[in-house]
């Protein structure tokens, strides 16, 4: 037990200046057994079940961060997609269950629950049209519960009606919440190729082929990334930057690993996956877009961006893969436009339009993230975004997604600020054009090629 | 037959007027069945005539497996013997006659052994480091507890940490 100076301080230095920390503690928790043909009679299960196993979740993460020295900063819930769990009872409103949800968060002292979730990229069940008509009341009358969807996938192809089913609802739902500035949306998200143990919200949720419990552990450090790189200095080539990143992720994931074990251990379930995403905050310092113009562009969103992402991303996930036999979820780097401070300023200064976004998320780890349009886009042109990036993420066999703020009465360039961890979001302009006959046709675009593989 | 859950409709039901209802030990009874229960005084009862209680939550059988494994997944240590309960404890502050002493004090109160200890200087302020093996039965807890109460804002911190998390981070 023999650490130098040099290793102390810089673990030291990574927790207190540079804002390492456990993002997230995530228990999984199988809803399977709370179906029940009476719809009163299942929502009374999923609460219980979900306090059951959910209520020592706060003091273990708060025992872990006390006994290790640990900063964790959230201790969330996601569970089994609530669209197969209600799908015995026949109800065509499943709100109750979005409030059972809430109810059995607030007991457990968590402060986002995910699972409100359904998987459509190829058909519907009657449960799965019955929660999508349901997201926009679920999201505006209960404040924990988020929701997920599966829209596409690799192997299934873009099921194109359920994207513009979604469309939809992202619009009702910052309608329902408008006057929180849509916020209902911010709790929103649609995958392709979802993934399904995704310990980060809003695509939080536990999938098919999960055990009855497990605990994933999100861990972030963008900050320790930058503050890595700003030590490197503009002289070194790509390759040594590649190499900093790499040795950085190794030493996030590894205290990702560790609370992961501990966790697992204290609740007496299984240790799933760490995601070592580099999930930004509004904090100053804790931001992608500083990382990307370390690396070298002026602006993030200026040529060469997507290029610094892509380097970023595959040097986050070698290095994670090299500390973790367990690395999963989304790994890799998010870039929430409101949440980052130096995306939001990218955006303001005309640095970062909506198409380079897209181009981003070709490499990054999930996709189009806390993106603010104006309200009265048409459904068209939102269906239309969708399923560019539900496009992306099929060809390119990786996970996409779309998290989009339409938000009620706001213009392009004009801001919204809810404070917090969603930040302050610029209102995009999405453009003149939209696709109403590729909406209108709807129909299933059909898996690719790259989807046969047997 | 085994039941995994008590609804309040259950209740209702297989209580039928009566004053009692008998369950599994690992039933889960819902929030609502039981105000159920407690408004009309009918009695949960387990097989054995017990008053139900909850269970201990069955985390299910991943669970089960990661519970034998978990200790036997490899530490991130050259030699296992060196796997001992440490902690790393850093101080950092204005310097002035007596800190060391204060908080060597309070890790021989804590029955530690200093491994490891050097100071530096930096423009009128120390930053210390000491790396500490404490006695088997030690609660880290407890120690990092009472080493933080140690100096003071206009005077100085004192940050401990598990040596699990430097090994982890450190070694491969």
């Amino acid at each position: 037990m023999s650490f130098s100076d040099q290793e102390i301080l810089e673990t030291v230095r990574m927790i207190e200046l540079e804002t390492l920390d456990i993002r997230t503690i995530t228990l999984g928790v199988s809803l399977w057994d709370c179906a029940d043909s009476d719809l009163d009679a299942s929502c009374e299960k999923v609460y219980a079940k979900i306090v059951h196993h959910g209520k020592d979740l706060v003091a273990v993460g708060n025992s872990i961060s006390s006994d290790y020295g640990i900063p964790i900063v959230n201790k969330r819930i996601a569970t089994s997609p609530i669209a197969f769990v209600a799908a015995a009872c026949g109800a065509r409103d499943l709100t109750p269950f979005a409030k059972a949800m809430d109810a059995a968060a607030e007991r457990c002292g968590v402060d986002f629950i995910g699972g409100f979730t359904s998987y459509v990229h190829k058909g519907y069940t009657n449960a799965d049209r019955a929660l999508f008509d349901s997201i926009p009341t679920a999201l505006a009358t209960t404040k924990r519960v988020c929701s997920s969807v599966s829209l596409a996938s690799t192997r299934a192809g873009i099921n194109m009606d359920a994207v513009n089913h979604f469309a939809q609802v992202v619009l009702d739902t910052a309608h329902a919440t408008a006057e929180q500035g849509g916020l209902g949306a911010a709790k929103l998200v649609c995958f392709c190729n979802a993934v399904e143990d995704n310990p980060f919200v809003a695509g939080a949720h536990i999938g098919a082929g999960e055990g009855e419990t497990v605990v994933n552990v999100g861990v972030s450090g963008p900050g320790v990334v930058r503050s890595a790189l700003a030590r490197l200095g503009p002289g070194a080539d790509l390759l040594a930057v590649a190499e900093t990143v790499k040795r950085t992720a190794f030493k996030i994931t590894r205290m990702g690993e560790l609370v992961g074990r501990e966790a697992a251990r204290r609740l007496g379930t299984s240790f799933g996956i760490v995601d070592v995403s580099l999930a930004p905050t509004p904090a100053v310092g804790d931001s992608v877009a500083d990382i990307l113009e370390l690396i070298g562009v002026d602006r993030t969103g200026a040529p060469g961006t997507t290029a610094a992402l892509a380097l970023l991303t595959d040097a986050v996930k070698k290095g994670g893969a090299m500390a973790s036999s367990s690395v999963g979820g989304l790994s890799g780097a998010f870039i929430p436009v409101s949440e980052d401070a130096g995306m939001i300023r990218a955006v303001a200064e005309g640095a970062l339009s909506l198409a380079k976004l897209e181009a981003m998320t070709s490499v990054c780890s999930v996709g189009l993230d806390m993106v603010a349009v104006p309200g009265d886009t048409p459904v068209d042109v939102v269906a239309g975004i969708i399923a560019d990036e539900m496009a992306i993420g099929m060809i390119n066999n990786k996970p996409t997604a779309v998290r989009f703020l339409p938000i009620p009465g706001r213009k392009p360039g004009e801001t919204v600020d809810w404070g917090g961890l969603l930040g302050t979001a610029i209102v995009q302009d999405p453009g003149r054009f939209g696709a109403r006959v590729l909406h209108a046709r709807g129909g299933r675009v059909p898996a690719p090629l790259q989807g046969y593989k047997n | 037959m085994a039941r995994r859950f008590l609804t309040s409709d259950d209740l209702r039901r297989m209580a039928a007027g009566g004053k009692e209802v008998v369950v599994d030990e690992e039933t889960i009874v819902t929030a609502a069945a039981m105000e159920l229960a407690r408004a009309h005084g009918i009695a949960i009862l387990t097989g054995r005539g017990a008053q139900w209680s909850e269970p201990r939550p069955d985390r299910g059988p991943d669970a089960e497996r990661a519970q034998r494994m978990l200790p036997h997944l490899p530490e991130p240590a050259g030699d296992p013997d060196e796997v001992v309960t440490g902690v790393v404890v850093t101080a950092v502050g204005r310097n002035r006659p007596g800190i060391l002493a204060e908080i060597t004090a309070s890790l021989a109160a804590a029955q530690g052994s200093v491994h490891d200890i050097s100071q530096k200087m930096v423009e009128g302020y120390f930053h210390m480091v000491i790396t500490v093996e404490l006695p088997p039965g030690t609660t880290f807890g407890a120690v990092k507890r009472h080493m933080e109460c140690l100096g003071g804002p206009e005077d100085y911190v004192v940050r401990v940490m598990h040596e699990r998390l430097f090994r982890f981070m450190h070694r491969i």
